[in-house]
């Protein structure tokens, strides 16, 4: 979306708001938000109701559920989504710790430079110590203006890296805040399955476009094992990409506008992510066999 | 693509020498560069829209591998940071053996130099 400023009048009142708080009109696209969040006496049957069990002060987020089998079609039902997961206090100082993290602990920097003893030649003394009249110098590779290939002393030095690790539940919770922010600005959609009548690019596209999901599209399954269809769909494109439930992250989620997750995957997401509020710190790291782990 | 490389090389060589008639009506002539072309970034190519995939396969995959796995680094690198010692130190011990005699006596010289600047010189040792 492109969005031009308006420009402040010479003649504004005195109510008018500068114009580094004034936002563009057409930030959010008005025909996503025309189909509001279910009612509570909907007819629409609840297809999923949440397998955890809620504590008593929370009520459950509903959302609509979708097909991809036919482009105009009615949500199929309702399913019930757990607000500890789906409808965390936005926290964004977390989303910019997470997504930092994931650009920065894989980052190795190959900036390499040569010290004065790394680069070829320069053992002999140019000229004797005293006597020539000129600053004296051990080596021809200590430093310019000597002579133009020198080393450089505090450059930077091989391959560097970067790694660090957050905390396991900082991480979690990053997740969390991205799922609960794409589902309060109704980004999020719900599907019963990921099967597509034909492999055709363009059936995707149109779907997307008459229901408005945004731009680009992330979908999320929760198997390795894809329907042929939607392979061959999404292989070509570039904006909507296709992943496992496994591969889910707030870089991605951040990237793409909207993101499509089928019920599978809410049930599996629910369980991983639910699983770090209601567990004992661990005495050995997780890979290694525990007697108890889920 | 190597030829419109070369081209774009010779354009940016190309200086025009533009004439301008002052108002008192002597000409000069003055050497323009032309602006330069913004370059255009794909931002949805295959590497930057699966940015972060896998991220976490800990977390979401039952611990059976973390993070760390999917760095591509050189071996002594790969989940590990440390300072300009540090690093070197952990070279030697890993890959030492095959490294060239140049880069060795290199690496074992550098080792020594920072050995005895952190622990010798200095407020800090």
């Amino acid at each position: 979306l492109f969005f031009s400023p308006q420009f402040a009048s010479s003649f504004s009142s005195e109510t008018a708001l500068p114009p580094n708080l004034r936002l563009p009109s057409n930030l959010v696209d008005p025909d996503r938000l025309k189909r509001p969040p279910p009612p509570e006496d909907s007819s629409l049957p609840l297809i999923r109701k949440c397998d955890a069990a809620l504590p008593a002060h929370l009520s459950p987020v509903r959302t609509w559920v979708d097909t991809l089998e036919s482009k105009d079609s009615e949500p199929l039902g309702l399913t019930e989504l757990h607000p500890d997961v789906f409808a965390v206090t936005p926290r964004l100082d977390i989303l910019h710790a997470v997504e930092t993290w994931q650009r920065n602990y894989k980052r190795i920097s190959h900036a390499n430079t040569k010290v004065r003893s790394e680069v070829r030649g320069g053992g002999r003394k140019p000229w004797k110590q005293k006597g020539s009249g000129r600053a004296r110098h051990g080596s021809i590779r200590s430093f310019p203006p000597l002579k133009l290939n020198c080393g450089v002393s505090h450059g930077p030095r091989g391959p560097n890296s970067y790694y660090y690790m957050l905390p396991m539940k900082v991480r979690v919770q990053g997740l969390k805040v991205a799922l609960s922010s794409k589902m309060a600005q109704q980004y999020l959609h719900v599907v019963d399955s990921l099967n597509i009548p034909t492999p055709d690019s363009q059936y995707l596209l149109e779907l997307i476009r008459n229901r408005h999901w945004g731009e680009s599209v992330l979908l999320v399954d929760v198997s390795q094992e894809f329907p042929e269809n939607i392979l061959q769909a999404t292989a070509n494109l570039k904006t909507v990409n296709l992943i496992p439930a496994i591969g889910l992250n707030v870089h991605s989620m951040l990237k793409h506008e909207a993101v499509i997750l089928t019920l599978d995957t809410v049930r599996f997401l629910e369980e991983k992510l639910l699983w770090h509020d209601e567990r004992y710190t661990f005495l050995y790291p997780f890979k290694l066999p525990y007697s108890d782990f889920p | 693509e190597h030829f419109l490389q070369k081209l774009q090389v010779c354009v940016v060589n190309l200086c025009l020498k533009q004439t301008i008639i002052c108002s008192s009506g002597t000409c000069c002539q003055i050497r323009m560069h032309p602006i330069p072309q913004p370059k255009q970034v794909d931002r949805w190519n295959e590497k930057r829209s699966m940015f972060g995939v896998y991220d976490n396969i800990g977390i979401l995959g039952d611990f059976k591998a973390h993070p760390k796995d999917l760095i591509t680094a050189p071996c002594w690198l790969k989940g590990f940071r440390g300072n300009e010692l540090q690093r070197l130190s952990r070279k030697k011990k890993m890959v030492g053996d095959r490294m060239t005699t140049l880069d060795k006596h290199n690496l074992e010289k550098r080792i020594r130099f920072l050995y005895r600047r952190f622990n010798r010189t200095g407020k800090h040792r």
